[in-house]
């Protein structure tokens, strides 16, 4: 325990004192928001709303901003996982390595410190939340904790199981280049996910992101208060190949999901390191 | 007593070299054992996998009684390793570094702040403890890793080439360091370096060369097993003084480098005048001295270790 909880405090302190990184980290979430939120929103929030017969009732920013800090969870959550890799490259691991902590507690510390750097990151987006005319209920942004916790966890295992099979920095760019950004665009985090051709609604729905995205939604957004039709248009009601799942069994799928890519990812670096 | 160190048989092939052949030896407890070799002589390799962090293709090696292949919690619970490139974490503070060590190693937190105390007054670095590391220079740096490998009071501390790239004078000062460490602390040292004037302070010595282990005793006596002085002149023409002491002295041994020649004979006090008369060539330089590791690595390899660095 001791070790893991060292792993995981090497993170977080790294993370709080390397501010260019810190800042550096919110330049993509808040361009996105306003490219998307500001300058789109009018086009987004004619076209989704005419396109469902919506109408007015369509906010596009209150749509968009779940999506984007789901987006921040994932990016960082990967890119903190990179850091094993660069400890390898600046010899640190070695430190690590030789020292009597078990290669599960590494692996977990890491998982740990990524996924925890990642919720945080997400709560500092939070601080958007006013200046962006929103208004989400603190209950629903204190519910969504837990899972952006979760959700993390899954998407840094994912991140050390990439980066325990790679272990060159320039090929987990490629990697993330090739997977991460397919796996915010065909998410739902940004657009919503309605009449897409169906090879490319197989590969949303097959996309884990996709329910991390809509449960995110599904809790910060006040859903209730929506029409119906507003609903769809938002793509709140997903289906998976024709059958409409629940809020419970997509975070149960999350969770699974991340169980799976925990024990991977221990695994993997356990036979990389042992 | 039982030794801290055992080694048997042991090798590590990669794809086409042998970087480690069939070595056997034993390192006593509380002693300073110096692993000396050129460059690519397996030195690095040989202590990788005494620590665990490297598999061996085959031997054994059991260190402080625990088996290093099937026990290795325990065995990096007993040792210390600084190694051959800079491990710190540079974009912490010197203490924060040893704290994180602490936590590594399970050191009780009620000891923590005595023990960071200790390491770092050993290694004169108290009043940068709270000092990023990638402000320090390159020898407070290797000050820090030793001060680091000491924390959790390992019962072998390997320093795998502790001084490379420091200039001479930091040099000096840290084997202070760790001669100070030595004495207060009694810890086995097992340490690697390819400056042999800084083996001589090791208890003893196992000179390694491509992959294997050519000799192995306390400084002196493998000094002595050279048998005698050297006595080093120049002339105005070398192969003229050859000959003239070769017909005085039969039973010197003599080799001429780099416009030096060499005389090794058993009793440097009793051949130097026999010599010195023998020669019309006049001499233009004189030097006796006592044989060095250097004399020993070079009457073992045939090379000098700074020429069989270069290939
Ligand atoms: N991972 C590896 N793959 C292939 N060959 C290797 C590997 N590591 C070391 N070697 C080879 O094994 C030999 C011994 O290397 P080692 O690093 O043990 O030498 P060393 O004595 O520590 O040298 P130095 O003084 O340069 O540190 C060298 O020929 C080296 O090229
Ligand atoms: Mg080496």
């Amino acid at each position: 325990m001791e070790g893991i909880y060292a792993i995981w405090q090497r993170d977080l302190l790294k993370f709080f004192r390397d501010k260019a990184r810190l800042f550096g980290s919110f330049t993509m979430p808040i361009l996105f928001l306003l490219i998307f939120g500001g300058g789109l929103s009018g086009t987004m929030e004619s076209m989704m709303g005419s396109m469902a017969g919506a109408g007015e009732g369509f906010n596009y920013v209150e749509f968009v901003f779940p999506g984007i800090v789901a987006m921040t969870l994932l990016m960082t959550s990967i890119f903190s996982s990179l850091s094993i890799i660069e400890d390898k490259d600046f010899g640190y691991m070695k430190e690590i390595l030789v020292s009597p902590i078990s290669r599960v507690s590494i692996a977990v510390g890491k998982m740990l410190g990524a996924a925890t750097v990642a919720t945080i990151q997400g709560i500092i987006l939070f601080l958007l939340i006013p200046l962006l005319g929103l208004s989400y209920s603190i209950v629903s942004l204190l519910q969504v904790l837990p899972f952006m916790f979760l959700f993390a966890a899954a998407l840094s295992g994912l991140g050390l199981l990439i980066a325990s099979l790679i272990r060159s920095t320039q090929g987990f760019q490629m990697i993330v280049q090739v997977l991460v950004m397919p796996m915010i665009f065909l998410s739902g985090a940004l657009f919503p996910i309605n009449n897409m051709p169906a090879w490319m609604d197989i590969i949303v729905k097959l996309n884990p992101v996709t329910y991390g995205v809509d449960v995110m939604k599904k809790i910060m957004i006040d859903v209730d208060s929506l029409s119906p039709q507003v609903q769809n248009a938002m793509g709140l009601n997903l289906d998976v190949f024709g059958r409409p799942v629940t809020m419970i069994e997509e975070i149960l799928f999350i969770a699974g999901f991340a169980a799976l890519l925990v024990l991977l990812a221990t695994f993997s670096f356990r036979r990389a390191n042992a | 007593m039982e030794p801290i160190i055992s080694v048997r048989g042991l090798t590590k092939t990669y794809k086409q070299t042998t970087a480690v052949n069939n070595i056997d030896f034993d390192v006593d407890q509380g002693e300073i054992f110096g692993f000396l070799g050129p460059n690519g002589a397996g030195k690095s390799t040989t202590i990788n996998m005494i620590c665990t962090m490297l598999a061996p293709t085959s031997g054994s090696i059991t260190i402080n009684g625990w088996n290093a292949a099937k026990q290795r919690g325990k065995v990096r619970e007993s040792i210390g390793l600084i190694f051959q490139e800079n491990t710190l974490d540079e974009k912490l503070t010197a203490r924060e570094n040893l704290m994180l060590h602490c936590r590594f190693y399970r050191v009780p937190k009620s000891r923590r702040a005595a023990r960071i105390r200790e390491v770092l007054e050993i290694v004169d670095l108290t009043d940068k403890e709270n000092q990023r590391v990638d402000t320090f220079s390159g020898g407070m740096k290797r000050r820090l890793e030793i001060a680091r490998g000491l924390l959790h009071y390992p019962k072998v501390l390997f320093l795998d080439e502790p001084t490379v790239g420091l200039d001479p004078q930091t040099r000096a000062h840290l084997w202070e360091y760790i001669l100070r460490l030595k004495k207060k602390e009694n810890i086995t040292m097992f340490l690697t370096t390819h400056y042999l004037d800084e083996a001589e302070i090791s208890d003893r010595v196992a000179i390694m060369d491509q992959g294997e282990i050519i000799a192995i005793d306390t400084p002196d006596a493998l000094k002595r097993q050279l048998g005698g002085d050297i006595i080093e002149l120049s002339s105005t023409d070398n192969e003229a003084a050859r000959r003239e002491v070769e017909a005085a002295v039969p039973e010197a041994e003599i080799t001429v480098d780099d416009g030096i020649l060499r005389i090794k004979v058993a009793d440097s006090d009793k051949f130097v005048s026999t010599i010195l008369k023998s020669l019309d060539t006049p001499v233009t330089s004189l030097n006796i001295r006592r044989p060095t590791l250097n004399d020993v690595f070079l009457a073992f390899t045939g090379r000098k270790i700074s020429e069989a660095a270069e290939d």
